[in-house]
């Protein structure tokens, strides 16, 4: 147990292990009494509000439990998909914010092979399998333009992905998916956006009564392969060994014999694809296509719960979970008179509080270290 | 077509539209000289122009909005410094920290102070043409001409790019920030307090970039507007100065470049004839960022950070 905890938590074993789940727990709570505060210097009743949000969060048991343990786990594979897709380039010393544009480009892709007439009739099973591998290809390869930039040229990949970000988005929106658009369904048919998926392209529901379908499964199946790969594999040692020298260039794995060019494009690639996987999972599991105007944030999210998770594949699944959780108890949070972006503040308070993360080990150690010392 | 005039107003809106992005890219110059990388622009610029119209309302006066803009820009910054210049915390964990709570938590305020969603009222502003700077005689000469009715702003980032060149190159001051921002160990040794000069650098930065939030609702607009702030100007921004090799100089080029593409996509819609009219609208708008990656590859070489950029310090002892 304490072995499983210090992997997931820190890099190297330290006697004081427990302290780093500790740090987390205590960045939430003290986020969620900030965050009351706040609500209560605006006039609102901030008890009720956090009764409102975490009562439909799909944590604790009550009304509806099962429609909001579904979408929470719906809303957790999506944010595990762009969180992910930014911690593993982030092990590597990479700054890729192209989850947002990689998100849309595997919704966008998902959307047409959903549609497409030679896939439409397929067996269920081998139509989704099919499209996960194209959405996996070319949400890979979205990202390797940025990954082979980076490689070759030396163009710092931030910019790159931030560009990439935008190109995606106007080249869908205001090019494939508007009226008239290639991939726009036909005006003779009333839909706005691209034409509905066929039925065998839609993700099996799992959990009879919600929208709870595979798609938590698949990311599941993700985050244990990123885990894999990244300490039981060389190329994930490799991996981390480039992200340790970062600082210095990655001179020393290059000089230690990484391939650090071939490493930065795998990796940049395998990122994009995890980003559209996720993407697909909105298409194929709830919209049925891709509607007119997709109002995104998962990219941007996804920075927040990989940097709440610490960059690990298993606490990135916890953290998709809790920032899963909020957003599904976000609507619940308006009968308390309060805007339902409010789970976003909270979210980025915690992601403060995560960065006061050495503040809060200092007062932690402080009371807990001494009284310890006092009993023995 | 009269071309003076054409060629003016095609360089005044690239100007207006740079404004706030160079805001940004100063904003993080002189951050990341220090060695504190400022991925929070975004953020704070949404915070500013929402404060700079609270202000305005409030007050009936956008100077008032001017300062209460500054103001936010200097609390956030100071939040950063804290985070990471005083307990060495990870300064990109900080940086999405206060974008996600601007994301969230301006909304928030707008419903609260304004009661509306998406939109604030409407409020006095720097770009009312009674409180444009005014320069008349430069009207009819070409290039000139597009001088002669800007907002502050503009003036002011313009005006900032010299300074921040001049503070960073040729004072003891800007020798420190960049000493801090290689090689902090040794400033210190020759009796340079690093931790001051962090903060000076993180809070001037912050309060830089602030001024373009303000230059969104007050300059351009004079609301704000829930989707269009700061709608990834920050980010363009800090493109931008990395673009510019993390000199005010090169940002200063870098945001021209981007916001000349940006407004030859605009001409080009306008005067598009017969088969330009297929083209989607969707290229156009994607052409400036296309340009922007063609232009870092074709001109560009590599782009080196401050040696110390982004690693905490921590003091010995």
């Amino acid at each position: 147990m304490k072995e499983v905890f210090g992997r997931i938590f820190i890099h190297r074993r330290e006697e004081n292990w427990w302290m780093n789940l500790l740090v987390p727990i205590t960045s939430i709570i003290i986020a969620l009494i900030v965050g009351a505060i706040f609500i209560a210097s605006t006039g609102r009743d901030p008890i009720l509000a956090y009764k409102l949000m975490f009562g439909a969060s799909g944590f604790v048991p009550g009304p509806y439990f099962k429609t909001h343990f579904a979408e929470m786990l719906l809303y957790t594979a999506l944010f595990a998909s762009t969180g992910l897709a930014f911690a593993l380039p982030a092990r590597a010393g990479l700054f890729s914010i192209g989850a947002e544009g990689q998100f849309l480009v595997g919704m966008i892709t998902a959307a047409f092979f959903g549609f497409w007439k030679p896939l439409y009739n397929l067996p269920s099973f081998i139509h989704i399998t099919i499209i996960f591998a194209i959405v996996i290809l070319f949400g890979g390869l979205w990202g390797l333009i940025a990954g082979f930039l980076k490689a070759k040229k030396g163009i710092n990949e931030t910019i790159i992905t931030i560009m990439l970000n935008w190109i995606a988005f106007h080249l869908i929106e205001g090019w494939l998916v508007p009226t008239g658009g290639p991939l726009a369904a036909d005006v003779s048919t009333g839909v706005s956006g691209t034409p509905y998926v066929s039925p065998s392209a839609r993700l099996p529901v799992i959990l009879p009564g919600t929208r709870l379908n595979i798609s938590i499964l698949v990311m599941l199946l993700v985050i244990y392969l990123a885990w894999f790969l990244l300490y039981r594999t060389v190329f994930g040692y490799e991996i981390r060994a480039m992200g340790y020298t970062a600082i210095t260039n990655m001179e020393a794995p290059k000089i230690g014999g990484v391939n650090t060019e071939k490493r930065i494009m795998q990796i940049m690639f395998m990122g994009g694809a995890i980003a559209a996987l996720g993407g697909s999972f909105v298409v194929l599991g709830f919209l049925g296509q891709y509607p007119p105007v997709f109002e995104g944030g998962y990219g941007f999210d996804g920075i927040a719960v990989a940097l709440i998770g610490g960059n690990e594949p298993v606490g990135i699944l916890l953290s998709s979970m809790l920032i899963g959780g909020l957003r599904t108890g976000a609507t619940a949070v308006q009968l308390a008179r309060i805007p339902k972006t409010f789970p976003a503040i909270i979210e980025g308070l915690i992601v403060a509080f995560i960065a006061l993360n050495e503040l809060i080990r200092y007062l932690l150690s402080k009371v807990l270290l001494r009284k310890k010392e006092g009993v023995a | 077509m009269n071309w003076t005039f054409l060629i003016n107003q095609s360089i005044a809106q690239i100007l207006d539209f740079a404004a706030p992005i160079l805001f940004a890219a100063l904003g993080g110059v002189i951050s990341e000289n220090a060695g504190v990388v400022n991925i929070a622009l975004e953020g704070i610029m949404r915070f500013a122009a929402f404060f700079g119209v609270w202000g305005a309302f409030v007050s009936k006066s956008p100077w008032v909005g001017l300062l209460w803009g500054i103001g936010i820009g200097a609390l956030l910054g100071a939040f950063h410094a804290y985070i990471t210049v005083k307990w060495a915390g990870d300064q990109i964990v900080s940086g999405v920290a206060i974008n996600v709570v601007a994301a969230g938590g301006i909304r928030y305020f707008l419903e609260w102070i304004f009661k509306t969603t998406g939109y604030s009222p409407n409020v006095t502003y720097f770009g009312d043409p009674a409180r444009l700077i005014n320069l008349k005689f430069l009207e009819n000469i070409p290039v000139l001409g597009a001088f002669a009715h800007l907002h502050i702003f503009i003036w002011l980032s313009l005006i900032l790019v010299f300074v921040l060149h001049f503070l960073l190159y040729h004072t003891v001051l800007g020798l420190r920030i960049r000493a801090v921002g290689e090689y902090p160990l040794a400033a210190e040794t020759l009796g340079v307090n690093v931790l001051r000069i962090k903060w000076f650098a993180v809070i001037l930065g912050s309060i830089i970039a602030a001024l373009g939030g303000v230059a969104l609702s007050l300059g351009t607009m004079s609301s704000f507007v829930e989707t269009g702030m700061a709608a990834g100007k920050g980010f363009i921004g800090l493109a931008a100065m990395i673009f510019g090799k993390w000199t005010p100089i090169g940002a200063m080029w870098a945001t021209f470049l981007f916001a000349s593409a940006q407004v030859l996509q605009f001409l080009l819609q306008a005067i598009a004839k017969g088969v330009a009219t297929k083209i989607p609208v969707g290229f156009y708008l994607a052409l400036p960022y296309i340009l922007t990656i063609g232009a870092l590859i074709g001109v560009v070489g590599k782009a080196v950070a401050p040696a110390a950029d982004g690693v905490p310090y921590k003091k010995e002892g």
